[in-house]
């Protein structure tokens, strides 16, 4: 157990590559299957990205699917005017993705926590509902952006299947390497700091304000990512894509994987979307609320998450105590 | 001179329910410091509760009992979970309440299904009001739903009772005490603890008040809760986080805003999103917020 723990310590990337990777392989035990797959690789990436934000400088954003939405749209369009190549179709949408982000994130990230959340879900939702009716005429509306018999390509190869599941894979191992970099770095230490205390943090002359952009926009240009590749392995933008509950869901599985530690979130998104598509079977239709149920159980009684929760049942597990040395 | 009159009458219809559940958050927020996402979630719980009582026992019934049962409601929500997260982050409390949010949302769509119920005013309430009849200055024929002008009357009552309430009474002037700083108060022996739990129970009362009387004119669907927090989150920040004639304010603004752009639904759909941008980027802490507080 010790060896297996030491090994993850050591080699937290290749593992974590390993696990990705071999997913084809091991998912089908457990019941899932490959569309499944590449569709956790994306929200994992999108959860990643939030994590950013959300676990390090403690800024609770109710509206990231406004550049999942975005970015999902951009896509979409380029694919429908353009050409069904995916490279020019990801740089546009993620460009889109990044302006938005800039600009909401200078109007929204003013001082109080509060006030962000508020915010950022005012946002969402307006533009979730000029998507619905202003901007109709380019968004489809009511019906989401079709594309019919779309099959995205890169450099020529189709993007489906296994091709799209390790292209996904790969975007997610690429992602999740830039976040640990970015976690060590001090930009990181700084967006930690925020988190324990913006006050001292601005006494010792440090511009926090453009520290939180950085971070906000870090975690948008994560989740335009996400946003685009979802258009890529489905060819279709449905509106709520930019829907509140997107953000929702966001919030959701990073909190309940565990905030702060990168790998939380993913274990999250991966929770959340197993037990969306193949817990709720047994379940029924009750599955939110069994899920909404534990969401406030990890929230009150353990708000490290599940990565917390592990990590406590390990130390019982060799018998030392929770508080004891760790890193 | 029909026209406008029309317009700041459907202004007023509109503002009212965004008032009452804004009045809510904005009391709990200010006495208790918790920003409660939860808010929605009761007054659609009032909404759904006012349709079953009302259909098996009549709307008067309903009219006695929602508040009631409500009030109650509330007083366990605080015992049981919010008075635990005073202590903690306000995202913790973000956190938590979306949660449940979600699980009562959840509950009423497992028990009433996702469709929406249909909601039977009471006879005395249904029906068109001559407003030509009773002011002189509007000409021809003018008439409006009753149970709209039933809202508002019972909206600007009801903020009315709370100022009084806070204003004129002893209780009112604890718990404002008790806003100004809390730590204080209870040195001085005050038992703040109970009426915060109070406060909350009373703005769980409102949010019932406006699940009774603006579920005939809603849905009473599972999404209603969310569909209408929001709006009522941006009256309560335009207007000064905890301040209530800031969100009567507020709610007057957005009501006259959606009424008059009625006419252009591209720009109705955003009017109060864009209102609450400028406003907040000219003056960051809403129309009446205090100072320091939310800049």
């Amino acid at each position: 157990m010790e060896y297996v723990v030491s090994i993850l310590k050591k080699f937290p990337l290749t593992v974590f590559a390993l696990v990705i990777l071999t997913m084809p392989f091991w998912f089908p035990w457990i019941g899932g299957y490959g569309g499944l797959a590449t569709k956790i690789m994306i929200w994992a990436l999108f959860a990643l990205g939030f994590d950013i934000l959300l676990g390090f400088t403690g800024y609770l954003s109710f509206g990231h699917a406004i550049f999942f939405g975005v970015s999902a749209y951009a896509t979409g369009l380029m694919f429908k005017h353009f050409s069904d190549e995916i490279i020019p179709a990801m740089i546009v949408a993620v460009i889109v993705g990044t302006l938005a982000s800039v600009i909401i994130g200078y109007l929204t990230l003013k001082k109080s926590g509060i006030y962000f959340s508020i915010l950022t879900l005012a946002f969402g939702e307006m533009l979730h509902s000029s998507a619905l009716s202003t901007f109709g005429g380019f968004t489809g509306g009511e019906n989401g952006l079709t594309l019919p018999d779309m099959i995205p390509s890169m450099l020529g190869i189709e993007m489906r299947g296994e091709v799209m599941f390790y292209m996904t894979a790969a975007v997610l191992i690429l992602g999740y390497y830039i976040a640990r970099r970015i976690s060590d770095s001090p930009f990181g230490l700084i967006l930690k700091a925020i988190k324990s205390n913006q006050e001292r943090l601005e006494y010792t002359g440090i511009d926090v304000q453009k520290y939180k952009l950085g971070a906000f926009v870090i975690s948008a240009i994560y989740a335009s990512v996400a946003g685009s590749l979802m258009v890529v392995y489905e060819p279709y933008v449905g509106t709520e894509y930019l829907r509140w509950s997107t953000s929702g869901n966001l919030v959701l599985m990073s909190v309940m994987g565990g905030v702060g530690t990168l790998i939380g979130p993913i274990i999250g998104a991966a929770f959340m979307l197993y037990f969306e598509n193949v817990l709720s079977v047994p379940l029924g239709e009750e599955w939110l609320l069994v899920l909404g149920l534990i969401f406030m159980a990890i929230v009150i009684f353990l708000p490290g998450g599940f990565t917390d929760g592990f990590k406590l049942i390990y130390k019982k597990l060799i018998g030392k105590k929770p508080d004891g040395e760790e890193k | 001179m029909n026209y406008l009159f029309l317009q700041v009458l459907t202004g007023l219809q509109i503002s009212a329910l965004y008032m009452l559940i804004a009045l809510g958050l904005t009391l709990i927020f200010g006495t208790l410091g918790v920003v409660n996402f939860a808010h929605g979630a009761l007054f659609m719980l009032g909404a759904y509760f006012a349709v079953v009582i009302s259909d098996a026992f009549g709307f008067s019934v309903a009219l006695v009992s929602v508040p009631i049962l409500l009030f109650i409601v509330g007083i366990i929500l605080e015992r049981g979970l919010i008075r635990f997260f005073y202590e903690r982050s306000h995202t913790d409390q973000i956190l938590v309440t979306f949660g449940l949010a979600i699980v009562i949302g959840e509950v009423l769509k497992t028990i009433y299904g996702a469709n929406n119920l249909p909601f039977a005013k009471p006879s005395w309430g249904s029906g068109i009001v001559k407003l030509h009849e009773y002011l002189p200055f509007l000409e021809g024929f003018v008439a409006y739903p009753k149970w709209r002008l039933i809202l508002v009357v019972v909206s600007f009552s009801t903020v009315a009772a709370l100022f009084l309430l806070l204003q004129f009474t002893r209780f009112g002037l604890i718990v404002r005490a008790g806003m100004r700083d809390s730590q204080m108060l209870a040195f001085l022996g005050v038992n703040i603890t109970r009426r915060f739990t109070i406060v909350f129970g009373i703005g769980a009362v409102i949010a019932a008040i406006a699940g009774l009387f603006g579920g005939p004119i809603t849905q009473v669907e599972p999404e209603l809760g969310m569909k209408l927090l929001i709006p009522s989150f941006l009256v309560v920040v335009v207007g000064g986080m905890g301040s209530l004639p800031g969100a009567v304010l507020a709610s007057l603004l957005f009501g006259m805003a959606l009424s008059f752009t009625a006419k252009y639904a591209e720009i109705q759909q955003i009017i109060i999103y864009l209102l609450a941008v400028v406003i907040l980027l000219v003056r960051p802490r809403g129309l009446m917020g205090k100072k320091g507080l939310m800049e």
